[in-house]
């Protein structure tokens, strides 16, 4: 299903949201859970500082030098026996997959979770080619038996209740379930554990690629990672350029710090280390191996002004202390990637018109920065992305009007300060106890959430010019 | 369809484009890994008993089970102790020569249905019939390659004689150990990693390195922590204090 909530405005979308009381409630519980989580695993891990630090060092330096280590994490693919597939946009992307799957006769693929696939709408792209795609990370798979896109990056079914997920499975799989977490997980098991067998095709995203041996690592709590990677005949990696690392000793570093970040653990329950196909006298793993490496915008960006977007590693972790995804959840912003991270990921790949709302959904406090592993200024970025919007004109007109008029206002000092003290004239009778709760017309919409403080009886300015007149007597 | 030569012009010249560049560097790799290591193992085989006790508390805390015994030939017992404590009937487990301890042969006698994944490449059909082995099994039985104190984790590399189904496939893994396997933290880890990649590959060696930490688990419905979605839903590791007999570490 891609993007059916985009028909609808953002205001309308966060609306719904604010208006859902199970979700608001899953939301707090959910997002909660995971900042206490990364606190404490923080808390217990002193250098965890320093190697953040290192982390970005190590992504910044990467990117300085991006076609040397992909070039190098070509060919050490290429020599373990892997294929190297070269995606410009997402309708290249599938083309590239589909055409795998068409060659090698697949009629089912399995699909460890994946954010890249995602982006790519690859699962439509494989339907209508008459694969199944099979999602088997246990949140995706709920979302996907109900036609729905994840809610969060790591936890992407967050936003559905236990009895919604019985009443699914009883709906799509007709196996009767009492809606019971550890039940509901041993009816997927089962399900899943066939289709895993049956599979022609494993589709997995990447979270890094190690230049220096060619190595696709993947991170996963559940084990499918494992099992995409080590059971069908035919193994597709999608990974965007930027997940591209040099060394084994960097990849140290990441792990360090990448579950800490995300869930709060010192490691994910399983890192696979994947070499390319099955070698001589292995029982299992794919007979053959195919990385695909997409730009889908990315490449732009190592110039543009969302390059620091280029470390970002997936972990979630900003948009559980994000102020507004914590109201609205991870639908309400309508793309694949949600959060404030979302927002600049979705402007990478969609172009700044997507997110001529979006980019005013934070309230720029920062917490995202210092939530994020690599300390990605996203604050930064995304008064960047307000900044172009206005400069393209994709900006509302009013806004464009009353902010025109306010640098106008702001570079001409005499006419500042007439209308300060116009301005205390006029406000006078909206003005209740040192509060203007309510202006007129359709600046009212603003004083609807907030409060206004009135200009000051006397300004910064005439305060000034009095100690001065003062020092000189 | 864009070629290697197209994607990477892109990519050089958008990076001529980029301004105002800081100073950064990757992580300072070892430049001979490999004697980096054996310099690392020696100092680690002094203090192994810090090692092991620092795992066995990360290794519980993330909900594996540790078993210590003296000597190999105890291990079959630990194994058909779990099994049987599960009313398992099916092992599969890597051969001996990997392992470090023959236990199917002890396991077969005890009554269970146990079989040693072989060592040699065997034909595609042959391999698919044992697919279906490993995944009705009850339990699994593999090496260690490192144990990592830090983090309770186990690292399992695939390849001859290396199965990875019977670390994923069955329910119950029980992995087998000894103090050579023990490192401290995830930054040796990165050392090892390196060692093993410097130069060509060992032929006996796979595709798959593998770390393992705890059981198989997930929080997707509600955040509810659930055990065994995929992997298996028990972690075993048994640490045999006078040593493996492993005909060709890692």
């Amino acid at each position: 299903m891609s993007e059916p909530d985009l028909a609808t405005p953002f205001r309308e979308r966060a609306g719904q949201a604010l208006d859902d009381r199970f979700l608001q409630e899953a939301l707090t519980i959910a997002t909660t859970k995971f900042i206490t989580l990364r606190r404490e695993a923080f808390d217990a891990f002193p250098q965890g500082e320093a190697l953040r630090d290192q982390a970005r060092a190590i992504k910044e330096a990467t990117l300085q030098r991006l076609d040397h280590w992909l070039e190098m994490l070509i060919d050490n693919v290429e020599r373990r026996g892997g294929h190297v597939h070269y995606a410009t946009g997402a309708d290249e992307a599938r083309r590239i997959v589909l055409d795998i799957a068409r060659r090698t006769g697949a009629r089912m693929a399995v699909k460890s979770k994946s954010m890249a696939t995602e982006e790519i709408h690859l699962n439509d792209a494989l339907e209508a080619a008459g694969v199944t795609p099979v999602e088997t990370d246990l949140g995706e798979y709920i979302i996907q038996l109900a036609h729905e896109r994840p809610s969060h990056i790591i936890a992407p079914a967050i936003h559905k209740t236990k009895g919604q997920v019985a009443e699914l499975f009883r709906r799509e799989l007709n196996r009767d379930a009492a809606p019971d977490p550890e039940v509901l997980t041993q009816i997927a098991r089962a399900e899943l554990r066939q289709k895993f067998l049956q599979a022609d095709l494993g589709i997995t995203g990447a979270n890094f690629g190690v230049a220096e041996t060619g190595t696709v690592v993947l991170v996963t709590n559940e084990g499918n990672g494992r099992m995409v990677t080590s059971l069908p005949r035919v193994h597709v990696a999608v990974m965007g350029v930027e997940k591209v690392i040099p060394s084994m000793t960097d990849l140290a570093v990441f792990l360090a710090i990448l579950a800490r970040s995300a869930t709060g653990q010192k490691l994910s329950v399983y890192t696979s280390l994947v070499n390319g196909p099955r070698r001589g006298g292995e029982l299992e793993g794919p007979e053959e191996f195919h990385l695909v490496l997409l730009d889908n915008g990315r490449i732009r960006q190592i110039a543009g002004p969302l390059r620091e977007a280029l470390s970002c590693l997936r972990c979630g972790a900003c948009l559980n202390v994000c102020p507004v995804y914590r109201q609205i959840g991870g639908h309400a912003y309508g793309y694949t990637y949600p959060g404030p991270i979302g927002i600049l990921l979705t402007a990478m790949l969609n172009g700044p018109g997507s997110v001529k709302d979006l980019a005013h959904a934070s309230s720029l406090c920062g917490a995202c920065v210092d939530a994020c592993p690599v300390r990605i200024d996203i604050p930064r970025m995304l008064i960047e992305l307000r900044r172009e919007l206005d400069e393209q004109r994709i900006a509302p007109w009013p806004e464009r009007v009353v902010f025109g008029a306010f640098a106008w206002l702001l570079q001409r000092p005499a006419l500042y300060r007439l209308s300060a003290r116009l301005g205390r004239l006029l406000q006078r009778p909206l003005a209740r106890n040192g509060r203007i709760r309510r202006l007129p017309l359709f600046f009212g919409s603003w004083t609807r959430t907030r409060d206004l403080p009135p200009i000051a009886a006397r300004t910064f300015h005439e305060r000034w010019a009095e100690l001065e007149r003062e020092a000189r007597r | 369809m864009t070629t290697r030569a197209e994607f990477l012009h892109r990519i050089r010249t958008e990076m001529g484009r980029a301004p105002g560049l800081v100073p950064s560097a990757t992580a300072p790799r070892p430049t001979r890994p490999r004697e980096r290591l054996e310099v690392l193992r020696r100092e680690l085989s002094e203090r192994w008993r810090e090692s092991l006790e620092r795992f066995a508390v990360e290794f519980e805390r993330v909900g594996g089970v540790l078993h210590r015994v003296g000597d190999a030939e105890e291990v079959p017992g630990v194994v058909a102790r779990i099994a049987g404590e599960r009313r398992a009937r099916s092992v599969i487990a890597w051969p001996g020569a990997t392992l470090g301890v023959d236990v199917t042969a002890s396991l077969v006698e005890r009554g269970l249905d146990a079989l040693a994944m072989p060592e040699a490449e065997v034909t595609p059909a042959e391999r698919a019939r044992l697919r279906a082995v490993a995944a009705a099994a009850d339990v699994g039985v593999t090496g260690v390659d490192l144990a990592v104190a830090e983090t309770g984790t186990l690292i399992v590399v695939s390849g001859a004689g290396r199965s990875r189904s019977a670390s994923l496939l069955p329910s119950c893994h029980v992995a087998v150990f000894d103090r050579e396997a023990l490192l401290e933290s995830l930054e040796q880890v990165g050392v090892a990693l390196e060692a093993w990649h410097d130069g060509d590959d060992p032929t006996w060696r796979g595709a798959a390195i593998n770390f393992i930490t705890g059981p198989s688990r997930t929080a997707d419905i509600e955040l509810t922590l659930t055990r065994g979605v995929h992997g298996p839903r028990e972690v075993h590791a048994v640490f045999v204090e006078r040593g493996l007999d492993v005909r060709r570490r890692v």
